[in-house]
């Protein structure tokens, strides 16, 4: 068997340096092996690390980056809407990617390619036009400081793109934060790994794409009866109708009550006002639309718009679970319009909610706690649930102004500054920990700890089982979870599908065997696509080592094993430092890996073609 | 009994699975850009999505500028002759929705058929923002809604067997006039 369509078997390779565009044939092994997505990103950036001795500077123009979909993008399947950006993160050095939604990925495939990779770095402040097979990149200087939904708007009618896809940084890109993200379809974004940052070095503002092929697909009445089936089983669900409505706001109060909720910086795990933040009060106040990426039937995000108040007239597409709960209970924010403007401030400056969320919280903290003085946040004050101070100090983030300049380069930076920030900080690898304590439960910690990209719950995501199971399961039970989580999650990303309608919906995950067969003509079983995507780990992970990581680097924030939460259902608890050591060791066991966490000898060679 | 397929823009949520069951049934593709309806989306001001597909006008613009007279209303649907087309595409250029849509790759003009009188696009929107309503009930939801809105209605809330609900009523006699 092989593959016998679903692909273009096409490259297109940007060299902003030399201002040139080329389509570069894919080869069927290739298209086998890596299947798409994260799996061609991750490959064509080990090429390029290769190529440059494993030195790159995440913000130099030898920084290749990958924007992949994968073979199911845009497909007529549940949820087809996803695709990838791979490269080497300016916020943690190491392999970075960020999965986005919406319809970018799908317009991107439409213009007649599979991958899409950027290298160099443009004269000037340019945008890259993809318009089917034309490509062209334009300078526009005129974009300059323009924030991203700004931008997006002059692109639109300059270009005369009214319906194009557009990709676009905001300030913070611009300025090289490290954390910033890059913005589509007026309020989906990029957010993690600094991808905002990679573009604003290599001088590109946007991406626009306009794409008309059909998807190749090679079996499309096989897939239509699958599709049905699959689509059916959601529209059944008993949590369907809630998706459609909530969406992702739902979470707020599971992770409330289950006392998982970042809270003051995570000094706490349940919030005391999470029903003037939560799914309900938007509901009753703030929604105006759904909105659903591609293909989607479960349509998580929402569109809100502020009624009244001094926030009034604010619109943001969201917020979802992660940004509600960053910029909301982890920074004291209980007016859920604050939380609104303040996600709408982050999709225009183009900074990542969870990151900026994060440190925010973690300064606020740092300044109840003394380490931060007020002159180092230049006389301006900031507590708890200060709505203004922390706009202000987003704001100051973006645009690098006195102690926004410090927080821009991330958490490392912060603690280089005042050292006891460490105590304070949860990051793992350089990357702030999203939105799920992970103090209840260990495989939740190790998620964080072994996540390739640092503390994001995008390649695990088990503190669901944690809550469920309790105490009454066993450590290589959690191990086996973790990485079963590492191989499936990461799959969907290789495919270019969404994640959700199997983890929130429980859609049987042998879908996606028959979807790619009928796709690609190739069959292969649920188990050989997973091997494939193991694979993909072990090449991450194998990138990472080459950029200096071992086990060391997986490892816990300090207040995860030494500062427990203070109320809730999880008072008190903590995840034992031994303990986690031994779980770590478990982990490396499964995975093949030795105990410094290295991956066997030969790995290197699997991915030399 | 005439059917109209009407769009509920208020439901959509953008996902598009009404232009890949549309561009899948007529054309056997998967490429919303084949769809005979597509969603045009505004951001943010005004937020805005809208499905746009043919209305089956019964004085169809499209039909005036037809030099061939090959598009033509049948009960109930603006009906595309391929045989006398000339694919000049002057039919796209006029509706007055740009419910028409033209593609490089096809030789006709896009245009919505009803699939028939049981179109894909309504069983697959997962919203219900696309409905095949009687043209005799044409504008009822509006309608009630409108009322609804009135402004001199009160609200309670009750609870009915452990359950909330609400009641609206109008304050009889009592308005600022």
């Amino acid at each position: 068997m092989s593959i016998k369509s679903g692909y273009f078997k096409k490259h297109l390779s940007i060299d902003l340096t030399r201002g040139t565009a080329e389509y570069l044939d894919l080869p069927d092994a290739f298209l086998e092996k890596y299947i798409g997505g994260r799996g061609f990103g991750a490959k064509l950036v080990w090429d390029n690390l290769k190529k440059h001795n494993f030195k790159i500077d995440p913000l130099g123009g030898e920084n290749l980056i990958t924007i992949a979909p994968g073979p199911l993008t845009g497909v007529y399947l549940p949820s087809s809407g996803k695709n990838s950006f791979i490269g080497i993160s300016p916020a943690t050095g190491l392999y970075g990617d960020s999965s986005i939604g919406g319809g970018f990925g799908v317009e991107l495939r439409q213009s007649g390619i599979d991958v899409l990779s950027i290298t160099g770095k443009a004269p000037e402040l340019s945008v890259l036009f993809i318009d089917n097979h034309d490509t062209q990149i334009i300078p526009m200087p005129e974009l300059k400081g323009k924030t991203s939904l700004e931008a997006e708007g002059i692109i639109r009618e300059k270009l005369d793109v009214q319906l194009a896809h557009i990709a676009t940084i905001g300030p913070a890109g611009e300025n090289l934060v490290k954390f910033a993200c890059v913005n589509t379809d007026w309020g989906r974004n990029a957010g993690r790994t600094g991808f905002g940052a990679i573009m604003g070095a290599k001088n590109l503002k946007a991406i626009i794409v306009r794409g008309h092929e059909d998807l190749p697909v090679y079996d499309i009445d096989g897939l239509m009866e699958e599709s049905r089936k699959a689509y059916s089983y959601l529209r059944e669900h008993k949590y369907f109708k809630m998706w459609q409505q909530e969406g992702l706001m739902n979470v707020i109060e599971y992770a409330n009550d289950k006392g998982i909720l970042p809270t003051y910086n995570f000094k706490d795990s349940v919030f005391a006002r999470h029903d003037q933040i939560n799914g309900a009060t938007m509901l009753e106040s703030y929604k105006i639309g759904d909105s659903a990426c591609f293909s989607c039937s479960m349509s998580c995000s929402n569109i809100c718009l502020v009624k009244n108040g001094k926030y009034a007239g604010t619109v943001v597409e969201g917020p979802e679970y992660e940004s509600c709960a960053m910029l909301g209970s982890n920074v004291g924010i209980d007016d859920f319009a604050a939380i609104l403007s303040a996600n709408r401030l982050c999709d225009e400056l183009g900074l990542d909610t969870i990151s900026a969320g994060n440190l925010v919280g973690a300064i606020i903290e740092g300044y109840e706690k003394g380490i931060i003085s007020l002159s180092d946040l230049d006389g301006a004050e900031i507590t708890w649930g200060d709505d203004d101070a922390i706009l202000n100090l987003i704001r100051k983030i973006a645009n690098r102004e006195g102690i926004g300049d410090i927080i821009a380069d991330g958490p490392r930076c912060i603690i280089q500054k005042w050292p006891e920030m460490d105590r304070l900080i949860l990051e793992v690898k350089g990357l702030e920990q999203s939105a799920y304590d992970s103090r209840g439960g260990s495989s939740m910690a190790l998620a964080y700890a072994t996540s390739d990209i640092g503390a994001h719950h995008t390649r695990a995501w088990t503190i669901a089982r944690e809550i469920e199971e309790g105490q009454s399961w066993s450590d290589e039970e959690r191990v086996k979870t973790v990485i079963y989580h590492q191989t499936l999650r990461p799959l969907f990303d290789m495919l270019g599908v969404c994640r959700l309608p199997w983890i929130e919906l429980g859609l049987n995950e042998r879908h996606y065997e028959n979807f790619y067969k009928y796709v690609t003509g190739h069959e292969l079983t649920l188990e050989q696509l997973l091997a494939l995507s193991n694979d993909i780990y072990d090449l991450t992970r194998l990138i990472n080592v080459k950029l200096g990581v071992s086990r060391k680097d997986d490892s816990l924030p300090y207040k995860v094993y030494a500062s427990p939460a203070l109320t809730g259902p999880n008072a008190g608890k903590a995840v034992d430092k031994d303990a986690f050591q031994e779980l770590l060791s478990l982990y490396y066991k499964e995975r093949g890996w030795d105990d410094n966490g290295m991956p066997p000898e030969g790995t290197e060679k699997k991915f030399d073609d | 009994m005439s059917k109209k397929l009407t769009v509920i823009p208020e439901q959509c949520s953008d996902c598009r699975i009404c232009e890949l069951v549309c561009a899948i049934k007529h054309f056997g593709v998967n490429n919303p850009k084949k769809a005979a309806i597509r969603v045009i989306n505004t951001y943010p001001h005004p937020v805005m999505r809208m499905p746009v597909v043919c209305s089956q006008c019964r004085i169809p613009a499209c039909a005036q500028v037809c030099p061939t007279d090959s598009l033509r209303w049948v009960d109930g649907i603006v009906q595309l002759d391929k045989g006398s087309c000339i694919s000049c595409f002057k039919c796209v250029e006029a509706c007055p929705f740009g419910a028409i849509y033209a593609h490089e790759d096809c030789e006709f003009p896009i245009k919505c058929d009803m699939c028939g009188g049981d179109p894909e696009c309504v069983k697959a929107c997962p919203l219900g923002a696309l409905r095949l309503i009687p043209e005799h009930a044409l504008g009822e939801t509006k309608r009630i809604s409108n009322v609804l809105s009135y402004t001199q209605m009160r609200e309670i809330e009750f609870y009915e067997k452990g359950e909330k609900k609400t009641i609206r009523y109008a304050e009889i006699g009592k308005e600022e006039l």
